[in-house]
């Protein structure tokens, strides 16, 4: 479907590392890698990227992780200076205690709502004959050589960021890091909060399975509960860490998007970052978006590109 | 008219402080009354004997008589006082529905049993360092639960349909005050109050207990339970939660086979909260610590997970800092310099 082996109109003489500078979308007409430097953008997005399910899972998701996070970090650590304070923000250790699990039913809720989501947007789009795994989170080896490409364009070895799907190699890294961690969270969160029943599932199923082991080996309800103790704690650090560390500053502070990307409120994508990031889904946006196809060929003739066998990239500006 | 109710408020205050002087009725205030009366002993420690009357008057002790525990008193003024008073004695307060005097001798019974009675093999160090009575029950500090907790007042109307308000009141007031809780103490001060010793681990080596008993205020602490108390839960486990029965004043090692921790009792123990216990249940470890030895799964995943939380915290923070300065190359630039897409047309590479 993608066209990245697409004709290039440069001698390989002149610039090897470019033989894909140039890739020819039918109807459209050789569209240059770096076309996103003369694009027109509208900070509030200008291609659709996720659908109001999506965006509306992500409010619940925010609204349900920052509540739980300011509830069970003053329990986790209770003997700072600051845990009774923030806990008496949400009266007293037991309403505290109270409200993390409301919140944790509802993240739980939208974890469900989300996956009905998916199943049933891949159901539909293999009815309709529309499924692409590439457009998926499904990881691949392409995103390994993504990676390394992009720290060569870091580097300054490469001249161009690879060209990119839906989501890229940080994104679905992002995703499963979300699937793992709130499998854990809700495993070890409910044996938290149930310890009489989840002693009886975990264990004695497991019991079940190696019979031996469970006769020399000690105890299997303490060593799940130690592990649950351990791991609730431990993915909530690690994930309050990496959302303000990594998440946040990705997505709103780092150069081109600052201050702000609108895509978690309005669901679309601005055109110089799809085209930037997200280069193999523009080239999809244009087989389906005929508007957007209209303006890349106007753009085109402006800049000259339409011609591009008698354009050189020595004429392009670079930096 | 003004003079009169100003006289009415003061024949209130006094009718308030009354019962003191009701209960003293030999009148040893006379001497203790007054702020300063004490010693200086010959080490040069102060001792202060005054009583407060109106303390006093609100304790549970206020209608006992001096003398009927500082029963060594015979004669006034008396001699410098040596002995401690016996909780054990028979005052002359008659319990209603009974004629024998009372006597906290039954629960004292229960406490000689107790891992905190003083055994007759125990060294002069060991009996010193072990709690009797007065440790934990100071007098004045033995105050009543909330009583706004029990809905005594609505309960108490339909007895006052018969009942006289004055001795009705008093009488259900004091028995109903320890049926919502186990003490009238708060979790809070119960944690604090066994903590004085046991977290002491200089007495408690004394006794030859073992490390998890050295340890058991720390992983307490450490535990779900522990920091829900230090946080003011209400509906949490304390220490005689577990380690007493409603006698209170049972508290075992747990290889006694009346223990409440003894591993036949726990079932009975943990239900009182985990509804759904089972035999899965009671094996998890109340007192959590992760030892190597013991745990070494644990431990290690513990490990694991601090190098995996760093890990991925310095690769991902790295990345992105390396693309920042990588993509600056690009003409991309922070805002302040040259713009983003927020105006519309990128300005960034003019």
């Amino acid at each position: 479907m993608s066209n990245s082996t697409g004709a290039t109109a440069i001698s390989a003489n002149e610039t090897p590392a470019d033989d894909d500078y140039f890739t020819n979308v039918e109807g459209v007409g050789f569209i240059p890698r770096d076309i996103y430097k003369y694009v027109t953008s509208d900070p509030v997005g200008d291609l659709p990227r996720y659908s109001v399910h999506i965006v509306i899972q992500h409010f619940l998701t925010v609204a349900t992780f920052m509540v739980l996070v300011s509830t069970g970090l003053p329990l986790y650590f209770s003997d700072l200076f600051w845990a009774p304070y923030v806990i008496s923000l949400f009266g007293g250790a037991d309403t505290a205690r109270l409200i993390h699990r409301i919140a944790g039913f509802a993240m739980i809720f939208t974890c469900a709502y989300h996956v009905l989501t998916i199943i049933c947007g891949t159901v539909r789009r293999i009815l309709n004959k529309e499924f692409d795994y590439k457009r998926t989170q499904l990881p691949r080896f392409k995103d390994l050589f993504d990676l390394i490409h992009d720290i060569k364009y870091f580097l300054g070895i490469e001249p161009y960021r690879p060209k990119m799907e839906k989501f890229m190699y940080k994104q679905k890294l992002h995703y499963l890091a979300i699937i793992w961690g709130n499998s854990v969270l809700i495993a070890a969160g409910s044996a938290l909060l149930f310890p009489d029943i989840m002693a009886k599932i975990f264990p004695e199923t497991l019991a079940k399975l190696l019979p031996t082991a469970a006769e020399k080996g000690g105890s299997f309800p303490a060593f799940f509960q130690e592990l649950a103790r351990l791991m609730h704690a431990d993915e909530a650090v690690m994930a309050l860490i990496v959302l303000s560390f990594w998440h946040f500053i990705n997505v709103h502070f780092v150069p081109g998007r600052f201050p702000f990307q609108w895509t978690f409120f309005t669901g679309k994508i601005t055109r110089e970052h799809q085209i930037e990031e997200h280069f193999l889904e523009y080239i999809r946006n244009l087989e389906e978006i005929p508007e957007e196809r209209e303006y890349i060929k106007g753009l085109l003739r402006e800049k000259g590109f339409d011609q591009s066998q008698v354009v050189s990239v020595s004429d392009l500006p670079r930096v | 008219m003004i003079a009169s109710l100003w006289l009415a408020a003061a024949m209130i205050l006094l009718l308030l402080s009354s019962p003191a002087v009701a209960a003293d009725k030999e009148n040893c205030l006379m001497c203790h009354k007054y702020r300063f009366v004490g010693r200086i002993d010959e080490n040069g420690k102060r001792f202060n004997y005054n009583v407060d009357e109106n303390i006093y008057a609100r304790s549970v002790h206020r209608n006992v008589a001096c003398r009927e525990c500082h029963t060594y008193i015979t004669k006034i003024p008396h001699d410098p006082v040596t002995e401690s008073v016996n909780c054990a004695n028979e005052c002359h307060i008659k319990p209603p529905f009974s004629k024998e005097k009372f006597s906290h001798k039954k629960i004292i019974d229960i406490y000689n049993e107790s891992v905190h009675a003083i055994k007759p093999e125990d060294s002069p160090e060991l009996r010193e360092a072990k709690p009797y009575c007065k440790f934990c029950h100071l007098n004045p500090l033995y105050t009543r639960v909330d009583e706004k907790l029990i809905a005594f007042e609505k309960t108490l109307r339909r007895c006052l349909n018969c009942h006289q308000e004055k001795g009705v009141t008093q009488a259900y007031k004091h028995m109903t005050h320890r049926l919502r809780k186990k003490t009238s103490r708060s979790h809070q001060e119960l944690v604090e109050l066994c903590s004085k010793c046991h977290q002491d681990k200089e007495l408690m080596g004394k006794f030859n207990v073992s490390k998890k008993s050295l340890e058991a205020v720390e992983t307490y602490n450490r535990s779900i339970h522990g920091k829900s108390i230090a946080l003011g839960s209400q509906q949490t486990a304390d220490c005689v939660s577990c380690h007493a029965s409603n006698m209170l004043h049972d508290i075992y090692k747990k290889d006694n086979t009346k223990a409440t921790i003894h591993k036949d009792n726990l079932m009975q123990t943990c239900k009182q909260c985990h509804a759904q216990t089972n035999s899965w249940f009671i094996q998890i470890a109340v007192h959590p610590s992760i030892e190597r030895d013991e745990n070494p799964v644990v431990y290690f995943a513990g490990i694991f997970f601090r190098f995996a939380l760093y890990g991925s915290l310095l690769s991902m923070v790295g990345l992105m800092l390396f693309e920042t300065f990588g993509r600056k190359r690009d003409g991309i630039k922070f805002l302040l310099r040259h713009g983003t897409t927020w105006r519309g047309k990128s300005k960034r590479f003019g």
